[in-house]
């Protein structure tokens, strides 16, 4: 008992004593703080000229620097053809009083080296600002991506299912290494066929930049075949029409083409007179086939092959400046490794063709590619197959409206595409819409018409809403 | 057994009392701190207000679309609208530019005249061609607009500075709209939007 009453008397005192010392701190402090209060204006005030005198004076380093500049004997600092013309206009339209409507003769007599120190010193303040910023910002990577959510009679990816969707969440992560040295995540948070939600790191790339036009990539990237699979990636938001064209679709979305290497990219472009070249030579792990899609063999292969491939593209100037034309060709073996053992294997060979006219206005691209097989263990020889694409998109405004044909041709002797679950051959109509919500969203209405043409013969339509953002 | 464990739990509660007793005591402490520091006026750090951007205070080295070396500094006395873009942006830059060209023809209609900077965002891909090209392609030629291309930190700093918020995906910037107007003293006075038309005075 004793002891319960001390537990609440001692309390009751120290409360008692915490709000007298309260009372008494808030007291002190509030007679404290009036007189203060005229001190730290006063400091204020001070605080304020100061600022003020610091700016006046940062005026008359840059104009005593401008009319040095366009002295004669102190010419060194070049300026635009606009801008020499604009000094004098300078100091016309300061207000009298002020640094800028100093006389230009007392500017020429000042000496050059007082003007190179001067421009010295700022170069240093400038310099040091910069770092200083740069060292808050590298404190934190950014966090980027994109995200979409549809609706429709069927998957945009698995036509198999209908009503609502999730089609992916993206993060795409580029943190600051240095000056040359770049890196490049993309992980992917998206629905696979069997609707459950899995995560993917889609591209994790190292590179180092050696000048503007070479770049070199070890990792997992995008296969620089043709123009969609490089220009647009898993961010669909960027993108003008609702999904890829089916066959270059990912490979875990029905592509059929190895959307995907693991290896070694190098890449960039020069300029030849006013047009660009832009190439790109790739070597990775070859790919292989497994639960009737293709895999990229992130971890590598146990035989050793490899894809290699190249791509060469122009972009153009003058009258055609928007078009970009290019070829673009790759070898991979793949193995089934569906099949019983020994796994079948044959050579993919693809040789591809594209353009896209990309301008203010228009949106068209247009790709084809032949596949050129071999069978390696089946002894069914050799076999050509082919698939190709025109999209053309006119942006209006908020609104861009598109149209897409597509058609596969897949020979089906042919292992690479028998094995492959969307290895039959088809064609789609497609009409869509998008619509700009914002910057930073849009919304994307397609109706599409697929005929399936060998495999299994049959047609189904498709209305698709997709709401896509960035972030 | 569970009476077994009641017991325990209790005297297990018990042996916990004195520190929590004497937690209570420091409690009351904090807290009669927490009311010191919040009796206090003088305590919390005057809010500081950052400093307007001034284009005196911007990085100022830079090369126009001819090749040429620009200095950002021989801009003052004159109000200078700024911008940026990067050159193959098909879908923003074209509703900045449009924004930029009325804001030229309201210029001219009121007989006065600003200086028009757009400053690239991807100095990797665009360079002084890629510029030229853009302004010809686009009829954007007149003698006040400036394409200038700097170095990836002047930009990145400049941007920093300037508010302007991009972020790259591959080759495509992630960027949006913003418009700002800086009077003859190189003062930021105006800020918008060009897609929505937004105006927000500094």
């Amino acid at each position: 008992m004793g002891t319960t009453t001390s537990r609440r008397v001692t309390p009751g005192r120290a409360w008692a004593g915490v709000l007298l010392a309260a009372c008494l701190g808030h007291t002190l402090v509030t007679y404290a703080a009036a007189g203060d209060s005229d001190r730290i204006a006063a400091l204020e005030h001070k605080l304020d000229q100061s600022l003020q005198l610091i700016r006046q004076l940062s005026a008359r380093v840059h104009d005593l620097e401008a009319q040095v500049a366009q002295a004669p004997p102190a010419a060194a600092k070049p300026t635009s053809p606009g801008a020499a013309a604009a000094a004098p206009a300078t100091a016309a339209a300061a207000p009298p009083g002020t640094p800028a409507a100093t006389q230009p003769g007392a500017a020429a007599a000042t000496a050059p080296d007082t003007a190179q120190r001067l421009a010295r010193v700022e170069q240093t303040v400038t310099e040091m600002a910069a770092s200083a910023g740069q060292h808050a910002e590298d404190l934190g990577m950014p966090m980027h991506g994109f995200a979409d959510v549809g609706v429709g009679n069927h998957n945009a990816e698995f036509h198999q299912y209908q009503g609502a969707d999730v089609g992916e969440l993206d993060f795409f992560l580029t943190p600051r290494l240095g000056s040359r040295t770049r890196a490049l995540f993309e992980l992917n948070f998206e629905v696979g066929s069997d609707g459950a939600v899995g995560v993917d790191l889609e591209r994790a790339q190292i590179g180092y930049q050696f000048s503007d036009s070479a770049t070199v990539w070890l990792g997992r990237f995008h296969t620089p075949y043709g123009y969609y699979n490089t220009a647009f990636h898993h961010g669909q938001q960027i993108a003008t029409s609702l999904r890829r064209p089916r066959f270059i679709e990912f490979e875990d979305h029905g592509g059929i083409m190895p959307a995907h290497t693991v290896g070694a990219w190098l890449t960039g472009s020069q300029r030849v007179g006013d047009d660009k070249v832009t190439y790109d030579v790739f070597i990775g792990n070859s790919q292989r086939i497994q639960g009737g899609i293709l895999d990229m063999n992130n971890a590598g292969n146990t035989h050793g092959s490899t894809i290699v491939g190249g791509n060469l593209g122009m972009l153009m100037s003058g009258a055609l400046d928007g078009l970009k034309v290019g070829v673009d060709v790759f070898q991979t073996r793949i193995l089934d490794e569906d099949a019983p053992s020994p796994a079948p294997a044959t050579r993919v060979r693809s040789y591809g063709v594209y353009a896209a006219y990309d301008t203010d206005a228009w949106e068209d691209i247009a790709e084809f590619h032949v596949f050129d097989n071999d069978d390696l263990t089946g002894h069914t020889g050799t076999h050509r197959s082919d698939a190709g694409f025109v999209q053309m998109g006119y942006r209006a405004g908020r609104y861009t409206p598109y149209a897409r044909y597509e058609r596969g041709a897949f020979q089906q002797s042919d292992h690479f595409f028998a094995a492959q679950i969307n290895g039959e051959s088809y064609y789609r109509t497609a009409l869509g819409l998008r619509f700009d919500v914002d910057l930073v969203s849009s919304l994307k209405l397609e109706l599409a018409d697929t005929h399936l043409t060998d495999r299994v013969t049959g047609s189904y339509d498709e209305a698709l809403l997709q709401y896509a953002i960035r972030f | 057994m569970q009476t077994g464990h009641r017991g325990s739990f209790d005297t297990h509660c018990r042996r916990w009392r004195r520190p929590r007793k004497r937690l209570r005591s420091a409690g009351s402490l904090l807290v009669a701190l927490q009311l010191l520091i919040a009796a206090l006026p003088g305590v919390w750090p005057t809010r500081v207000w950052a400093s307007a951007p001034q284009l005196a205070g911007l990085p100022a080295a830079w090369r126009d679309d001819r090749g040429q070396p620009f200095d950002l500094r021989t801009m003052r006395g004159h109000a200078v609208v700024l911008t940026m873009a990067y050159a193959t942006c098909h879908r923003v830059c074209p509703v900045t530019m449009r924004r930029l060209q009325q804001m030229q023809r309201e210029f001219d209609r009121r007989g006065t005249s600003a200086e028009f900077l757009v400053i690239g965002y991807d100095p990797d891909h665009d360079d002084a061609q890629a510029w030229r090209q853009y302004r010809e392609t686009r009829h954007l030629m007149r003698d006040n607009w400036h394409f200038l291309i700097g170095t990836r930190t002047a930009v990145e700093q400049t941007a920093r500075q300037l508010g302007f918020e991009f972020w790259k995906y591959d080759e495509h910037v992630m960027h949006d709209t913003r418009i700002l107007y800086f009077d003859e003293r190189g003062r930021l006075v105006e800020t918008r939007q060009a897609a929505g038309y937004e105006t927000t005075p500094r």
